[in-house]
C-alpha cells in the first residue's frame, strides 16, 4: 500500500547508478586514432603509432590528464578514404571521442576533415596538403605536421640559395599529389623569379626515365627537383641519372630518403648528390648529435623498437608522440575537454615545445609547424632514424 | 630518341605478351580474364623472391616463378571459370575473374608489401649499357619467342589443334569427343606459365610490384583489341604500337595525357575496325 519508500529507494538507486555511469564516462579522455596501419603508406603510420602509444602510456602512468586516464581508440583505415570517413563518423557520433588524431594520408584527410569539423571535435591534422586546415571552415582542426608548401619551399631555397642553381627541372607524377605539388613548386619558383627550364608530369609506373632525364639535361638543367611520393619513380629517376653519368644534384620530396630507394638503385653511389626536405629535430649537427629533446625520445623509444638501431624514420615517431602531448597541453590549459575551451587554448599557443617541432597556433593560424624547424638532409645518410644536414 | 623507341618497344612487348596470354585462355573458353595481368605480376614478384629472398640461382627462380604462374592459371580455371561457364552463358566470368584478381593482388600486397622492390640482374652487364640493356631486350625477346612458340604449338601439336578446334566451335569439338574441360584447364595452366615468364623477363623494367597486374590487364587488352582478338601476330603489333604510342606521347605531350591517348587508341580502333588490325570478322554462314 505504502509505495513511497520503495519509490524513493528506486530513485536513489537510479540516481546513484547514473552518477556512477557518468563518472565512469567522465574519467576517461577518449582519443580516436585514425591510422593506416595496413596498406599503402603503412610504414609512416606504424612509426607514428609507436609515438602515440608511448605518449599515452607515459601520461596514463603519471596519473592521466587532470586525473583522467586516456583511452585510445585506434582504427585501421588501410589508407582507404572510404574507410577513414566511416571510422571518423563512428568515432565522432558513436564512440563520442574527445579528440581525433589523423588520418595519416592527405587523401583520407580530405574526406574526414569536414565530418570531424561538423561534429566539432578537436583534431590533430597530420596530412600535409594545404586544404586540410582552414580557421573558418574547420576551426578545431590544428595541423601538427608541416605543410606541403613548406617541404617544397625548403627544397627550393636549398637549390637556389645554397647550391646557387637557377636552371631547374621540375618533375612531378600524374597522381593528384604529384600534380598539385609540381604546380606549387612552379608557383614558388615563379615568386623567386626562376622559370624552370624543364617541367614534366610522369606516370608513376613509367618503366624507364632515361628519356625524361635526357630531355632535362638537353634543356640545360643544373638541378633536378622531383615532387612525387612514389619510390619506384624516384628510384628510376636516380638510376637514369646514374646510368647516363650525369652528376646533377637532385633535391626534392622526403621520399627520396626512404629506405626502399636504396634497394631499387642499380649502384649505391647513385644515391649521392641527392638532398631532400627534412626536419631540424631529426638532423644530426656537425658533431653528430641530435637535438637533446629528440635524443631523449630516441633513448626512451629504442627498447620498444627492438633495442638496436632504429630503422624507421624517427620524425614520424616524434610527430605521433607530439600529437598526444599537445592534447595533454590543450586539456590542461583549457581545464577540461570542452571542445570550445580546447579550441581557445590551442589557438592561443604562442610556442609549444614538442619533440618534432616548436608549434605556434593563433586565432587565424592552424598550421603550427614553423619554417625555421625545416631542414634539408643528405638523402643517403640515414642512421638510427635520422639524417645528416645537407652541406651549407 | 633511341631510348624512347627502345623503352617503348620493351613496354609494348610486355603488353604484347599479356595479349598473347589473353589469346591462349580465350581460345578455349571465350573468356577475357581480368587475372591476365596478375600472372605477370606473380612472375615478377615470385622471381624476385626466389632469387633475392631465398638466394636461389636465377634459373631455379625462373622455373619457380613459372610454376607459381601455372598453378595460379589452373586455380583461375577451377575457381573463376569452370563453374561459371557450366552454369551460365552470361558474362559472369567478368565478375569472378575480377574477384580473384583483386584477392591475389591484396594477398601479394599484404605479404610482399606495397612498395616496389628490386628485381635482380639476370645476365652480367654494366648498368650504363643504355639502349642495349637487358631490361629492354629480355621482354622483347620473350614476347617474340612466345608468339613464335604459340604459332608452332597451334600448327604442329595435337593439343594446339584441339585449342583451335575449341576456338572455332567448342560445342562441335565436344560433340566429336574432345574433352573440352580438360583442354580448357590445360590452356589456363599454359597461360599462367607464359604470363609468369613474361613478368619474370620484364622484372628489371617493372620492378617486383604488387599493383602491376591491373595496369597490364588493361594495356594487354588494348593491345589485343588493336591487334585483333585471336591473332598472335596482331598481339605483337598491337602491343608494340601501344608501347610506342605511350612512350612517344609521354615524351612529346607529357605523362598526364598518356592514359587518355592509350584509351583513345582503343576507342578509335573499336570505331573504325572493331575486329582489330589482324582479327577475323566473326561471320557464321546460315
Amino acid at each position: 500500500m505504502n509505495q513511497a519508500p520503495k519509490l524513493l529507494a528506486g530513485i536513489v538507486l537510479g540516481a546513484a547508478l547514473s552518477l556512477l555511469g557518468s563518472a565512469a564516462v567522465a574519467q576517461n579522455i577518449r582519443i580516436g586514432w585514425l591510422s593506416s596501419l595496413t596498406g599503402p603508406l603503412s610504414s609512416a603510420a606504424l612509426a607514428e603509432n609507436q609515438g602515440v602509444q608511448l605518449a599515452v602510456e607515459e601520461i596514463n602512468a603519471a596519473g592521466g590528464i587532470l586525473g583522467r586516464q586516456i583511452e585510445l581508440l585506434t582504427r585501421d583505415t588501410a589508407g582507404d578514404p572510404t574507410k577513414a570517413v566511416n571510422f571518423a563518423q563512428q568515432l565522432a557520433f558513436s564512440d563520442k571521442v574527445d579528440f581525433v588524431i589523423g588520418p595519416v594520408n592527405s587523401g583520407e584527410g580530405l574526406a574526414t576533415t569536414p565530418v570531424l569539423a561538423k561534429a566539432g571535435i578537436p583534431t590533430m591534422v597530420i596530412g600535409s596538403i594545404d586544404q586540410l586546415t582552414d580557421a573558418k571552415k574547420y576551426p578545431r582542426a590544428f595541423r601538427v605536421i608541416n605543410t606541403n608548401t613548406q617541404w617544397i619551399g625548403s627544397a627550393n631555397d636549398y637549390a637556389l640559395k645554397t647550391l646557387k642553381r637557377t636552371k631547374v627541372a621540375v618533375i612531378g607524377d600524374t597522381t593528384g599529389y604529384g600534380t598539385s605539388s609540381a604546380k606549387t613548386a612552379q608557383e614558388l619558383l615563379d615568386k623567386a623569379g626562376i622559370k624552370p627550364v624543364y617541367n614534366v608530369l610522369i606516370d608513376p609506373n613509367k618503366t624507364d626515365l632515361s628519356d625524361e632525364m635526357a630531355k632535362a639535361k638537353a634543356a640545360g638543367a643544373d638541378v633536378v627537383m622531383p615532387w612525387s611520393a612514389a619510390t619506384g619513380l624516384l628510384g628510376r629517376l636516380l638510376n637514369a641519372r646514374g646510368d647516363m653519368g650525369w652528376d646533377v644534384p637532385v633535391v626534392g620530396h622526403p621520399a627520396l630518403m626512404a629506405a626502399q630507394i636504396r634497394a631499387l638503385l642499380n649502384k649505391p653511389q647513385y644515391w649521392e648528390n641527392t638532398f631532400a626536405a627534412g626536419y631540424v629535430s631529426t638532423t644530426y649537427d656537425e658533431s653528430g648529435k641530435l637535438p637533446a629533446r629528440t635524443q631523449e625520445l630516441v633513448d626512451k623509444m629504442r627498447p620498444r623498437l627492438g633495442g638496436k638501431d632504429i630503422d624507421v624514420l624517427f620524425w614520424w615517431v616524434a610527430m605521433g608522440y607530439d600529437c598526444v602531448k599537445i592534447i595533454e597541453y590543450a586539456v590542461k590549459t583549457a581545464g577540461s575537454t570542452d571542445p570550445a575551451a580546447v579550441q581557445k587554448a590551442l589557438e592561443n599557443t604562442p610556442r609549444y615545445e614538442g619533440i618534432y617541432a616548436t608549434y605556434t597556433w593563433g586565432p587565424d593560424q592552424r598550421n603550427g609547424f614553423p619554417d625555421s624547424n625545416m631542414a634539408v638532409n643528405v638523402a643517403n645518410t640515414f642512421k638510427d632514424g635520422s639524417f645528416r644536414m645537407a652541406p651549407r | 630518341m633511341w631510348s624512347v623507341l627502345v623503352s617503348g618497344l620493351a613496354t609494348g612487348a610486355l603488353f604484347a605478351a599479356t595479349a598473347l596470354v589473353y589469346n591462349v585462355m580465350f581460345s578455349t573458353s571465350k573468356v577475357l580474364s581480368i587475372t591476365t595481368g596478375h600472372l605477370a605480376m606473380l612472375g615478377g614478384v615470385f622471381g624476385a623472391w626466389f632469387i633475392t629472398g631465398l638466394g636461389l640461382p636465377w634459373i631455379i627462380g625462373l622455373v619457380g616463378a613459372v610454376v607459381v604462374g601455372a598453378a595460379f592459371g589452373w586455380l583461375t580455371d577451377v575457381l573463376a571459370i569452370r563453374r561459371v561457364l557450366a552454369r551460365s552463358d552470361e558474362h559472369l566470368w567478368l565478375l569472378s575473374t575480377l574477384a580473384l584478381a583483386t584477392m591475389v593482388q591484396q594477398a601479394v600486397g599484404l605479404w610482399w608489401g606495397t612498395e616496389p622492390k628490386p628485381f635482380p640482374r639476370l645476365i652480367p652487364q654494366d648498368f650504363g649499357a643504355g639502349i642495349t640493356d637487358q631490361k629492354f631486350w629480355l621482354p622483347i625477346a620473350i614476347a617474340v619467342g612466345m608468339a613464335l612458340g604459340l604459332e608452332l604449338f597451334y600448327r604442329r601439336t595435337m593439343y594446339g589443334k584441339l585449342f583451335l578446334a575449341m576456338s572455332e566451335d567448342a560445342f562441335a569439338a565436344r560433340a566429336r569427343g574432345v574433352p573440352t574441360d580438360r583442354i580448357r584447364a590445360v590452356s589456363y595452366v599454359i597461360a599462367g606459365a607464359l604470363g609468369a615468364l613474361a613478368g619474370f623477363a620484364a622484372g628489371q623494367l617493372t620492378f617486383a610490384y604488387f599493383a602491376l597486374g591491373l595496369t597490364l590487364t588493361l594495356n594487354g587488352f588494348i593491345a589485343l583489341a588493336v591487334g585483333g582478338l585471336g591473332s598472335n601476330v596482331g598481339a605483337l603489333i598491337g602491343g608494340a604500337a601501344l608501347g610506342l604510342l605511350n612512350a612517344f606521347s609521354s615524351y612529346f605531350v607529357g605523362g598526364e595525357f598518356q592514359q587518355t591517348i592509350s584509351v583513345g587508341l582503343l576507342l578509335l580502333v573499336l570505331l573504325l575496325k572493331p575486329e582489330g588490325l589482324l582479327g577475323s570478322k566473326n561471320t557464321r554462314p546460315v
